[in-house]
């Protein structure tokens, strides 16, 4: 079974590869229209939550409403938004999160009232985050991912000493990072400073079948450049599934519970999916019409 | 089966073995039972008793305490009570006698079941992060405020508080204050208030820090107007005389000229000193008294130099125990004149409430991920020895950065913890490049096979690495922890372990042709 498919699926290979490019290509494009959009809109090019715009995040450990604190605090507090901790099996409330742009004396004050009772050390937790500090907190990560990709491009071509293969490992990661941006921007999330994290994590992830592809293509002898290019899909697919396997578990899991955890995971999960696509879509074209023109280009004998 | 490993895998056991003793000990930390004491009221009875931080009781007048419950039935039933009563602790290696018929005044704890140190964010506690209002610091003036600061903290009984240096990016510098376990009420006002510091003779002020500046200037690290001088031996052991100059104000120093004219003079054996002391308040509490050299009397003089000095057993400990005093004063004199307000900028306080159930949470998340994504493997390739094998390098992986992790005490806090999840995400792509690679090519060798896998797995590891390394300073290092496990995760990974489950699959391989 396996024989046909690879050789229906070289077949079509073969003939559309070039083709197949311009999928990668309007998906860039349609980011890029819709980040320059969505940047003229809010003057950033993603949504922060308070970790990085500066606020007040408290866990009150009780059973409250979160539609109705909701309701109740919106024009007491500025930017109020509520979350619920659920127990993993029981589905029971465990607290609730609250998050606002204020800072951390008006909010205790406003809460304590609301709630007829003070908080202390052991029923809540708060976290203050002045906004010039999540200014330069913002500005430092994104600085480190943008430092991050040099770096990885450098060791890139270090490791291949070829422009277009070490370009097109390059081009399918930074797509699959941007590609990711634009997805959680539609999805309307927050990014937080752990989100910033998964994308530093995803540098390192989406090269992973990057690297093993090409390695494949360039330094194995033998084998015609198909069946080089189908076994490392074969060994990078299992790769990724695995990876998404375990990262959706996971997420199942840490879900309702942390915020923090939960969002690093929704960015590795939307990333990995871009990587199979940008793996195997982009860069695989990119290699294949590299290792053909050369050796069109070789002299025959 | 033939049990010879290879080189590559007695490593990776020889490695986890050192890991299991750096997170556990030996004897296991978790077999032991007693309830340790984490901070002793000093000068108190139970100080004087000889009950000290850092001791494990294990019985209460011959009762076993084996935790917390135990120690407050014993304490309850006992104290507070009309008549002094004797009470016998016994810890590891000594017995100790309490007489008092008061509740001793310290605070104890269970004893942690590993060497791990969990963080804020999962065991409770505070942090702050506190900058210069309006004003760029230096390294050394954060160096100056870091040392002022947790001198202050350290006498408000505050004791397990870590206060350091940190930088970023954009080489702001900012003091990182942070406070296991519970939180201080009043932490915000004993972070952003200044110390009060006073010195008085008798009841009289002589000079004040803060906004007046009375004291100029303080001299320190320079041996000309610094310094501690060589032991002497005394019947104890050895002690050290240290002495460094201040530099006073004009008004002060006409102030202390004042004060000081109508004292009387005492003569004792290590000199002539007047009737009166030097006392040093820090927030209305007395932190030290100096004796004043005869030769000062009613003089203006705005060089004035203060001495005092430490005792030890040994010339060594003698003049540790010197430096350690006279840096203690300096910090003090120091305190109040700070040429800045202080700003807090980022305050956690985090209930410990939640913490345990998270960590449960965590390891379920973790447990899951692993099985799921052996059983994935188990499923594309049929051969359940290579699952067990993953699943078993993965959790090697796992322990070795623990064991690091204990071994230099890193705290590990969420951010770690996602680090962590990293590496096996990582772990599992390189033992699938491995395992695929020792299925193909049949016309080269296993080993040759293998050695191109690397080839793939060292140019990822590389490009992993240096993508975390911006996060080390990032964000003044808040973030750290995710760079750091992730760095030991996929190293320990790239350089023993998967090489390890490499040498694995080969035996299996050649088992399975052999046989």
């Amino acid at each position: 079974m396996e024989e046909k498919l690879k050789t229906s699926v070289t077949k079509f290979h073969d003939r559309y590869y070039k083709l197949l490019l311009l999928i990668p290509a309007i998906m860039l494009l349609l980011s890029f229209i819709y980040m320059g959009v969505f940047y003229s809109k809010n003057g950033d090019f993603v949504k922060r939550d308070i970790s990085l715009t500066g606020g007040t995040s408290v866990t009150i450990y009780e059973k409250i409403s979160v539609e109705k604190v909701q309701a109740d605090l919106s024009d007491k507090l500025e930017d109020v938004e509520v979350r619920e901790i659920s127990d993993l099996i029981t589905k029971e409330q465990k607290a609730v999160i609250i998050e606002t742009k204020s800072d951390a004396d008006l909010t205790r004050k406003v809460l304590e009232e609301y709630l007829g009772h003070t908080l202390t050390a052991e029923n809540s937790s708060f976290e203050f985050t002045g906004s010039s500090l999540s200014n330069s907190f913002f500005k430092q990560l994104v600085i480190a991912v943008i430092i991050a990709f040099i770096l990885m491009a450098i060791v890139v071509f270090i490791l291949f000493r070829t422009f277009v293969p070490s370009m097109a490992v390059i081009l399918s990661a930074f797509a699959d990072i941007f590609m990711t941006l634009t997805t959680f921007n539609l999805l309307g999330l927050k990014l937080s400073s752990a989100g910033i994290v998964a994308f530093l994590m995803l540098i390192g992830y989406s090269v992973d079948t990057d690297i093993l592809l090409t390695n494949r293509v360039l330094r194995r002898q033998g084998h015609s450049l198909n069946r080089k290019i189908w076994e490392a899909f074969k060994t990078g697919l299992t790769m990724t599934l695995v990876s998404i396997v375990a990262v959706a578990f996971a997420f199942i899991v840490v879900g309702s519970f942390s915020a923090v955890l939960t969002q690093i995971f929704t960015i590795i999960l939307i990333g990995l999916g871009f990587d199979i696509f940008n793996t195997w879509v982009t860069n695989a074209s990119i290699i294949k019409w590299y290792v053909l023109k050369l050796k069109k280009n070789e002299p025959k004998i | 089966m033939n049990l010879k490993f290879s080189f590559r895998i007695w490593l990776l056991i020889i490695l986890l073995i050192f890991s299991l003793l750096s997170i556990y000990s030996f004897p296991p930390t978790f077999l032991k039972n007693g309830v340790k004491i984490t901070s002793v009221e000093a000068n108190s009875t139970a100080f004087n008793s000889g009950l000290r931080q850092g001791q494990i009781i294990k019985f209460i007048d011959g009762v076993q305490i084996k935790n917390l419950q135990d120690f407050s039935t014993a304490i309850e039933g006992k104290f507070p009570s009309n008549e002094s009563k004797k009470t016998i602790f016994t810890t590891e290696d000594s017995e100790i006698i309490y007489f008092s018929n008061e509740t001793p005044n310290m605070i104890v704890s269970e004893i942690s079941k590993s060497n791990l140190k969990l963080g804020l964010d999962l065991v409770g506690g505070a942090r702050a992060l506190v900058k210069a209002e309006g004003v760029q610091l230096s390294k050394s003036a954060a160096a100056d405020l870091v040392s002022v600061t947790s001198n202050r903290l350290n006498e408000f009984g505050l004791t397990d508080l870590k206060v350091r240096q940190v930088s970023d990016l954009e080489g702001n510098n900012f003091m990182l204050i942070e406070i296991a376990g519970a939180t201080p009420k009043d932490l915000e006002d004993m972070v952003s208030q200044q110390g009060k510091f006073e010195a008085k003779i008798g009841n009289q002020t002589v000079f004040i820090g803060g906004k007046d500046k009375d004291i100029a200037s303080v001299c320190r690290g320079d041996q000309t107007c610094a310094r501690v001088e060589s032991p002497l031996q005394t019947q104890e052991g050895y002690a050290a005389k240290f002495s460094f100059e201040i530099t006073l104000s004009g008004d002060a120093a006409k102030r202390h000229a004042e004060i000081t004219k109508n004292l009387g003079i005492n003569s004792t054996t290590q000199g002539r000193y007047l009737n009166e002391t030097l006392d040093l308040y820090l927030d209305d509490k007395l932190v030290d008294t100096l004796l004043i050299g005869e030769s000062l009397k009613g003089r203006v003089t705005t060089q004035v130099s203060v001495s005092g000095s430490g005792a030890g057993t040994t010339k060594e400990e003698a003049v540790k125990s010197a430096e350690e005093n006279m840096h203690k004063l300096q910090t003090i004199l120091i305190t109040g004149s700070l040429p800045y307000k202080l700003e807090i900028v980022k305050l956690d306080t985090i209930s410990p409430v939640l913490g345990k159930e998270f960590t449960r949470i965590i390891l379920i998340a973790g447990l899951l991920a692993l099985v799921s994504a052996s059983l994935v493997v188990f499923v594309r390739y049929r051969k359940i020895k290579a699952s067990l094998a993953l699943i078993l390098t993965s959790f090697s992986e796992i322990v070795i950065i623990l064991g690091v992790a204990a071994l230099i005490e890193w705290n590990l806090d969420l951010p770690s913890i996602a680090g962590i999840l990293a590496t096996i995400g990582t772990g599992f792509d390189d033992q699938i490049v491995l395992l695929d690679e020792a299925n193909h090519e049949k016309f080269l060798n296993l080993k040759q096979r293998l050695k191109r896998a690397f080839a793939i797995i060292i140019g990822a590891y590389f490009t992993a690495a240096v993508s975390m390394l911006p996060l080390l300073w990032a964000g003044a290092g808040l973030l750290k922890g995710f760079a750091f496990t992730t760095l030991i995760g996929i190293t320990a990974g790239v350089f023993i372990t998967r090489p390890a489950f490499s040498d694995m699959i080969k035996r299996m391989e050649e088992g399975d042709t052999s046989s």
